[in-house]
């Protein structure tokens, strides 16, 4: 024990502060390097096994902020376009967990929850606190000029991380790397000077509720310089040494946090593999932390391009037996073939030299390989006087015919081996609104009831109280069809365990308590039994272009009333515009059948633009669920294999004030399909949103997403079906 | 209680069930990749093989009604027997009963589907011609989607050559085979695909092909070309 404690003496005096001056501190900092190194030698034996780089993840080039970086302090680098990357860091008292995205090549941003040590911290001791950062790269290295990177952090919220950087980073050959810079705000917090740009006056920085950008303070007040150095031992090894500007005041101001006994942190970074690495720290000389961070990139999925069994190949007609066929014939022998690759074949019609099919897609995510598979079957069974396939696409929930495609059969065939096949089929394609309206010709033997019966899981995060809630239980669904487009559907809700029903925080005060009441309906419901939602259905095609969609019931857990949604979409164009008006009344805190008497309306008109790279526009305007009237505009990044990764941010009439804490209704979405997982066709998808604070403000209805027309409708969009083109035939 | 709850919560997951057979059978599938995952992990590796051949005879050939082909990987862990399904200006496609099919024009291997990172499209020099030559250079480039369904095209600088004819057995027969060998390089990839020919003609009786980076070699054996019409 004695020796123990002696070299835990004699390590916090090694890291005791030696200096105000800088060039003691630079000497520190080397000396700090050289230890470092010394005692990783002792593991690198035990890994020396080399990973493969990849393209599309990397986890080694972020630090314990989840972002762009080293140990605390950001690098000019960037990551790979598209990853995603959940952090996850303990040192000290804090915890961070911090989800990034790789927004474009060079852009990265960031949402972060984080639990920090601060004098009478309301929650024991503690703070829990979100932030949003920005890192742009500026300048990528070459051989002589480095790579720059300029930053924001924490620049919407409290402000407790706040600070602004331009850091330049230098490799030297393949092993070693420089990184210096200048930070701002709680970067300039130590080592400070007056500033370079003459902002000398930072002053108070007003917060408010958070929630806000106060971009006048950016790059203002003192700055200071900070440095690191990594070297990478072999490729899943690396060495790290910070000299860092940041004072952690708060951190080092409450017993629950740690001291602060030098600038330098050190680390030693582990890279599992692209997509997993760990970074050991001792930060400030006293706290000992670890990090994790990993990487997912959807432009990655783990089986390529797909593993589903190849499509029927196609065997010309001079290579078949040709015997004429009735059309009940080729419709059923199509119907079987069709099955198989699990579509469903609803019509079929031969008039000439056109064959005319009406089908359901049920399993794939990716239109246009669909589109190929259809064409396929029709090659092999419709007679060779079939010169052209017109393919309806009738969407499952809503029996509406929303497109029709028409492939010329001999381009078709013609191009299914040649290197740019699926180009050359494209120019001759033609895709238009489907003219028909429902599909009306019920089977005899068609179920119009559907059920199903699984286990939910509901997640709630950000309660200060507990920062991860959870609900989990059984779910009934059902839907009785009336007509092809008139359904009942409801869904009944048997909660088995959860935290839902303990949520300590009220509603807030200033505006009608439209959402942020959400606790008294968990906490009322208990673990009975309650209705989610029940509503009749009506969808309507009043033109080849506009769709409606009526719903009336109990829309979702806190509403009743009525809601209709009309769009219209050209799907040649890559635009629509929509209109969603309701009028409901609140439906009372046990999920029963009953109403309270609160009544609201809300009406909002809708514009998307789905712009020519992976970017989705979405601008709404019109009144919401307080009363209040405001806009909502929400960007999101679709990606061709089905994920979607996108934010929003609601303002309205309500001031900052009123709404409270976040000041103003906003959230990110993940969109992610199971066929990226497994590799095989699958529609089936997983949603989120995560919204940092839930007020009444910018409040809407919150039905089931397939209830939203939009995306029903866009999917067989001429664009969607191009920028997927490729895969027509896989 | 927590046992309580668990349990429930495992009922409901064990129960759990539609009338939709599509859910009902994605569901199937997510479960059967689950236990393949599994019992891949906790059970032994499959044997390999090379007898897998060598044991095959014309008498077992005849038994096939219609033209297959025996595909195999280079360690023979993954083997299967192909029919023709499709047949596009004479390039065929082959198709495994897992839903693999492989596409040939020639015997030269131009596509793949269903095996992760498929061989989407080649271009190449028309077999008929390439065989003739004894020694030749030429471009070929593969091209792959990624899982975003965009083009990854790899360009290769390949030099082929005709090595003498020798005895080979196929089968219970002996015969004498051209061998064509290809070696291709890329800036990131190289590869060393081999073709048996028939002595004299450009019909390839066994071939060794590169698929793509992930996939790497495939062994190939054109039993239709020993099958009786």
């Amino acid at each position: 024990m004695g020796e123990l404690e002696n070299l835990v003496a004699w390590l916090r005096q090694f890291f005791e502060k030696p200096s105000q001056k800088f060039e003691f501190k630079i000497m520190f900092f080397l000396r700090c390097l050289v230890l470092v190194s010394f005692n990783s030698i002792l593991l690198i034996l035990n890994f020396m096994q080399s990973v493969k780089a990849s393209e599309y993840e990397n986890t080694n080039s972020l630090n314990t902020f989840g972002m762009p970086g080293e140990i605390d302090l950001p690098s000019a680098v960037s990551l790979p376009d598209g990853q995603f990357s959940p952090s996850l860091t303990f040192f000290g008292g804090t915890i961070r967990t911090t989800l990034s995205f790789q927004i474009t090549n060079k852009l990265t941003g960031a949402f972060r929850y984080a639990r920090i040590p601060i004098i009478n911290g309301p929650f024991d001791g503690y703070v829990w606190d979100r932030s949003f950062d920005i890192h742009y790269l500026a300048n990528i290295e070459n051989r002589v000029v480095p790579s720059i990177a300029i930053g924001v952090r924490d620049f919407i919220g409290t402000g407790l991380y706040s600070g602004e950087y331009i850091v330049a980073s230098k490799s030297i050959g393949e092993r070693l790397k420089i990184s210096g810079g200048l930070g701002w705000g709680r970067l300039a917090g130590q080592n400070g000077f007056n500033n370079i740009l003459g902002r000398t006056d930072r002053g108070y920085r007003d917060v408010g509720f958070g929630g806000t950008v106060i971009a006048d303070k950016f790059f203002s007040g003192n700055n200071a310089p900070f440095f690191s150095l990594s070297y990478k031992i072999n490729e899943k090894l690396q060495i790290i040494s910070e000299l860092s500007s940041d004072l952690y005041y708060h951190e080092t101001s409450n017993s629950k946090g740690f001291t602060r006994r030098s600038d330098i942190n050190l680390g030693i970074k582990y890279r599992v593999d692209p997509t997993l690495s760990v970074i050991a720290t001792l930060i400030h000389g006293d706290a000992i932390g670890i990090t994790v961070n990993m990487g997912i990139n959807p432009k990655n999925s783990p089986h390529k391009s797909g593993i589903e069994p190849a499509p029927m190949p196609i065997l010309r007609a001079k290579y078949r037996v040709q015997n004429p066929k009735l059309e009940q014939e080729i419709l059923s022998e199509s119907r079987r073939l069709l099955e198989l690759e699990g579509i469903e074949l609803k019509t079929l019609a031969l008039s000439g030299s056109k064959i005319e099919v009406g089908i359901v897609n049920r399993r794939y995510i990716n239109i246009s390989q669909m589109i190929g598979r259809v064409a396929r079957i029709l090659s092999l069974t419709s007679p060779p006087k079939a010169r052209k396939f017109k393919i309806n696409i009738i969407d499952f929930k809503t029996n509406l015919f929303v497109s029709e495609v028409i492939i010329d059969r001999e381009i078709f065939e013609r191009n299914e081996l040649n290197f740019d096949g699926p180009e050359n089929l494209w120019e001759s394609v033609a895709i238009n609104n489907s003219d028909k309206i429902f599909f009306s010709e019920y089977d005899k033997n068609r179920e119009r009831v559907s059920w199903s019966f699984y286990p939910y899981l509901d997640v709630m995060l950000f309660d200060p109280d507990e920062p991860i809630r959870f609900h989990i239980g059984a779910e009934l669904k059902g839907r009785y069809e009336l007509s092809p487009v008139t359904a009942i559907s409801g869904s009944l809700k048997q909660p088995i365990a959860g935290t839902f029903d303990d949520i300590k925080r009220g509603p807030k005060a200033g505006l009608p308590n439209v959402r942020s009441d959400f606790m008294y309906y968990y906490r009322d419901i208990g673990s009975n039994v309650y209705i989610d939602f029940l509503t009749l259905d009506q969808y309507l095609k009043p033109m080849p272009k506009m769709y409606a969609v009526v719903n009336i019931g109990l829309l979702e857990l806190m509403y009743a009333g009525i809601r209709s949604e009309i769009l219209w979409k050209n799907n040649k164009r890559p635009f629509g515009f929509g209109l969603d008006v309701a009028k409901v009344k609140k439906r009372d805190t046990n999920g029963s059948f009953n109403l309270k008497n609160e009544h609201y309306s809300t009406f909002l008109a809708s514009m998307y633009y789905d712009l020519p790279n992976d970017w989705i526009v979405k601008v709404d305007a019109g009144k919401y669920l307080a009363g209040d009237f405001g806009s909502t505009l929400s960007l999101k990044r679709s990606f061709n294999n089905g994920w979607e990764i996108g934010a929003y941010a609601t303002i309205t009439d309500v001031p900052f004030s009123t709404f409270g804490e976040g000041s103003f209704e906003k959230g990110l979405t993940i969109k992610a399909p199971i066929s990226w997982i497994t590799g095989r066709k699958s529609r089936a998808v997983h949603e989120a949103t995560i919204r940092p604070i839930t007020g009444d403000g910018g409040a809407r209805l919150n039905l089931n997403k397939e209830k939203y027309l939009y995306d029903v409708i866009n999917e067989y969009s001429e664009k969607n079906l191009y920028d997927n083109w490729k895969r027509v035939f896989r | 209680m927590k046992k309580i709850i668990s349990i429930l919560f495992f009922t409901v997951f064990l129960i759990s069930c539609t009338s939709d057979d599509i859910i009902m059978t994605e569901r199937e599938e997510f479960y059967g990749i689950f236990k393949s995952l599994v019992t891949r992990n906790f059970s032994d590796p499959p044997k390999s093989s090379s007898s897998f051949v060598k044991r095959k005879t014309s008498r077992w050939l005849s038994k096939f009604q219609q033209p297959i082909i025996l595909v195999s990987s280079t360690d023979y862990k993954n083997q299967a027997t192909l029919v023709a399904l499709g047949n596009n200006d004479e390039k065929l496609t082959w198709v495994s009963a897992d839903g693999i099919s492989m596409t040939f024009d020639q015997g030269v291997l131009i596509s793949t589907r269903g095996y992760s990172q498929d061989l989407f499209s080649l271009r190449y020099k028309n077999p008929s011609k390439l065989f003739l030559h004894d020694k030749l250079t030429y471009k070929k480039i593969h091209r792959y989607l990624n899982s975003e369904n965009r083009y990854i095209d790899i360009t290769f600088q390949c030099l082929a050559r005709k090595i003498p004819s020798k005895k080979i057995q196929f089968l219970e027969y002996k015969l004498i085979a051209d061998k064509f060998l290809e070696n291709c390089k890329s800036e990131q990839y190289n590869y060393k695909n081999e073709y048996d020919l028939l002595a004299g003609t450009g019909i390839v009786i066994f071939s060794k092909q590169w698929i793509s980076p992930s996939n790497k070699y495939f062994l190939t054996y054109n039993m239709y070309a020993f099958q009786k019409t």
